[in-house]
């Protein structure tokens, strides 16, 4: 039965690759069969968001979620997708000639085994492992599982199980996985996690190798993926993950597109933020971060970048509209804080204990070792440099998390100063910030390296 | 040109650089070798539960009894609804058991739908007078775990 199901998986995250490769075609196209190997990370990941966030719209207006939904609802993406390409002027290279992905350093080759290690490891941890996790098995599943049977948002499930404002993305995401599995199999679906944090891996890599030094890339990318908190956690069936991994490469893609201004870059981060807003509540706080943070760098040039970093946020944010009108509808709970306004104020006493615990918490050795710290000497390097947008950009985003951890626990007195998660989920949000901090150090450190003679664009060399 | 020289030609930035990348090679060397032993302790771990333990998983500190759990998903149709009724006295009960019990059933029989006027019970040392009817018990433990329907 396992290898079934993981055989069911294999095929459920090839569909969403092929899907995402057909929107990477109308984002941007490929110049080479190497180029697009190098872009598949990225190709899954936006595969993922966008057939999730479609899943969910037609969740939302009624249509059940089945297999023959899932592949129609890939089929038109794709051909959607293609034709918009075609329509832009992309098209495919030639057949013949793959040239090579991309030279691999001894550096590269070295810390890639490691992390080709590390990932098949976290596999077979991953493959027999249970539902342990409270919200795991008192809601997100139970939820993909009212999904798998019933098609879509079953009346009685989605109005008695906990937590009904939750975005319902990773709900729909597992519920495709069942289908494909062949059935509801508890087990396995863990290692749906798998596949998107090998993808997120694979994107982080497609996006900056080839952008920065490989001594900035690979180091830092193995450092964070074996932090404790990491290795114990990234297979959890909850949402926490997906939205990091959305949210993250949304924010690289930010990143580069600050450097770089290749419209696509724009296009893309838009489609992943939706998708974090549909994974999670926090997902609206982190994509706010992420926009707010590129508006006020993009000062100087407001005219031109405005428009477009707010058309990004605006298109992302609507993409969650009919979900909200659905909870209102079904009259659901729509997920508010507990304190608003004047309650802020008069529960004021709380606001330093939970600045305190979010940044306590972010500075856990035992959680997330010393990756913050690192990342904020890459910031202060970059600024020493004379870099001005890119660690201007990172150090808001920064902020803007902080004071939104810190507002996750102030707004909810319900929740106690505590990591304990049964109390706070305090640490699993934090796992956004360490995420963040992996896919941007890479360009902070590239930037500060090259110091006062840096091109305009701060990088290596453009590959695009 | 010495190592000394090369670095003391760096600039503040360059050597902000270098802690990076020093710091973050050697945590990542040493917590790789730690993050591969805990993920084969788990695979190891994982690979030794029976079918049922991964399975139940949470729930074996929540059910008393994963009999019980199974002959509920057994018995009770797909198109049958349900309800869990709790006692006080379960022999063997977790702190844990009469909390969440419920909600832990709702996951586990999920097609099955959970009704306060079901037919099938899941009787977790019930009160049998309060069922609305009399009880037909068609499984039960030791531990006061029962499963049967109201005639």
């Amino acid at each position: 039965m396992n290898a079934h199901a993981i055989a069911g998986l294999v095929a459920l995250n090839l569909w969403l690759l092929g899907v995402g490769i057909a929107v990477l075609f109308a984002l941007r196209g490929w110049r080479s069969w190497g180029e697009l190997v190098r872009l598949s990370g990225v190709a899954y990941i936006v595969g993922v968001a966008v057939n999730g966030v479609v899943w969910v719209w037609e969740l939302v207006v009624g249509i059940d979620l089945g297999l023959a939904e899932i592949f129609v609802t890939g089929l038109a993406i794709a051909v959607l997708a293609s034709l918009a390409g075609y329509r832009l002027g992309r098209r495919l290279p030639p057949r013949g000639g793959w040239p090579p992905v991309a030279r691999l350093s001894a550096l590269g080759a070295v810390f890639g085994s490691l992390i080709a290690v590390y990932l098949e490891a976290l596999f077979r941890s991953g493959r027999l492992g249970g539902l342990y996790e409270f919200d795991a098995w008192a809601f997100w599943v139970p939820k993909a599982k009212a999904i798998y049977f019933f098609g879509g948002f079953d009346h009685q499930f989605f109005r008695e199980l906990i937590n009904q404002s939750y975005p319902p993305l990773v709900p729909a995401l597992q519920a495709a996985a069942f289908h494909f599995m062949g059935a509801p199999d508890v087990v396995t679906v863990r290692l749906q996690y798998w596949f998107l944090f090998a993808g997120f891996v694979g994107a982080v890599l497609g996006l900056l190798s080839g952008r920065v030094n490989a001594l900035f890339l690979w180091p830092p990318l193995l450092f964070v993926l074996v932090t404790p908190n990491l290795v114990g956690h990234a297979l959890q069936a909850q949402a926490d993950f997906p939205l990091d991994e959305f949210f993250a490469i949304a924010a690289l893609l930010v990143a580069l597109w600050l450097m770089e201004r290749r419209d696509w870059q724009l296009v893309a981060a838009s489609l992943l933020l939706a998708a974090a807003m549909m994974t999670k509540r926090e997902g609206y706080a982190f994509a706010a971060s992420v926009v707010i943070a590129a508006l006020i760098v993009t000062w100087r040039e407001r005219r031109a970048a405005w428009p477009k970093l707010v058309a990004a946020g605006v298109v992302a944010a609507a993409a969650t509209v009919p979900w909200r009108i659905f909870l209102g509808v079904r009259h659901l709970s729509s997920g508010g804080p507990e304190l608003s306004g004047t309650g802020l104020l008069s529960h004021g006493d709380r606001a330093w204990p939970s600045l305190r615990l979010a940044l306590s918490t972010l500075f856990d050795y035992d959680l997330w070792l010393v990756v913050v710290p690192l990342g904020l000497v890459a910031v202060a390097a970059a600024f020493a440099a004379g870099a001005r947008r890119l660690p201007a950009y990172v150090a808001l985003v920064y902020v803007f998390m902080v004071a939104a951890f810190a507002y996750g626990t102030w707004a909810f007195p319900s929740l106690g100063f505590s990591r304990n998660p049964a109390l706070n989920p305090i640490v699993r949000l934090t796992g956004g910030f360490i995420l963040l901090t992996l896919v941007l150090v890479p360009l902070l450190l590239s930037r500060a390296w090259r110091g006062r003679q840096a091109p305009a664009l701060g990088l290596e060399r453009v590959v695009e | 040109m010495n190592v000394a020289s090369r670095v003391s030609r760096l600039s503040v930035a360059q050597l902000g650089v270098v802690l990076v990348v020093l710091v973050s090679s050697v945590f990542g060397l040493v917590y790789f070798v730690k993050a591969l032993t805990r993920l084969n302790d788990v695979a190891t771990a994982n690979d030794t539960l029976s079918f049922s333990d991964r399975e139940i998983a949470a729930g074996n500190s929540i059910v008393v009894d994963q009999q019980a759990a199974y002959q509920a998903r057994a018995l009770i149709p797909h198109s049958e609804s349900y309800r869990v009724v709790t006692g006080e006295t379960v022999k063997d009960a977790t702190p844990l058991t009469l909390p969440f019990v419920e909600s832990w059933y709702r996951y586990f029989l999920m097609p099955r739908r959970p009704a306060a006027d079901a037919r099938w019970i899941v009787c977790y040392a019930c009160d049998v007078s309060k069922l609305g009817g009399p009880y037909s018990v068609i499984w039960r433990d030791k531990n006061g775990i029962s499963i049967g329907r109201l005639r």
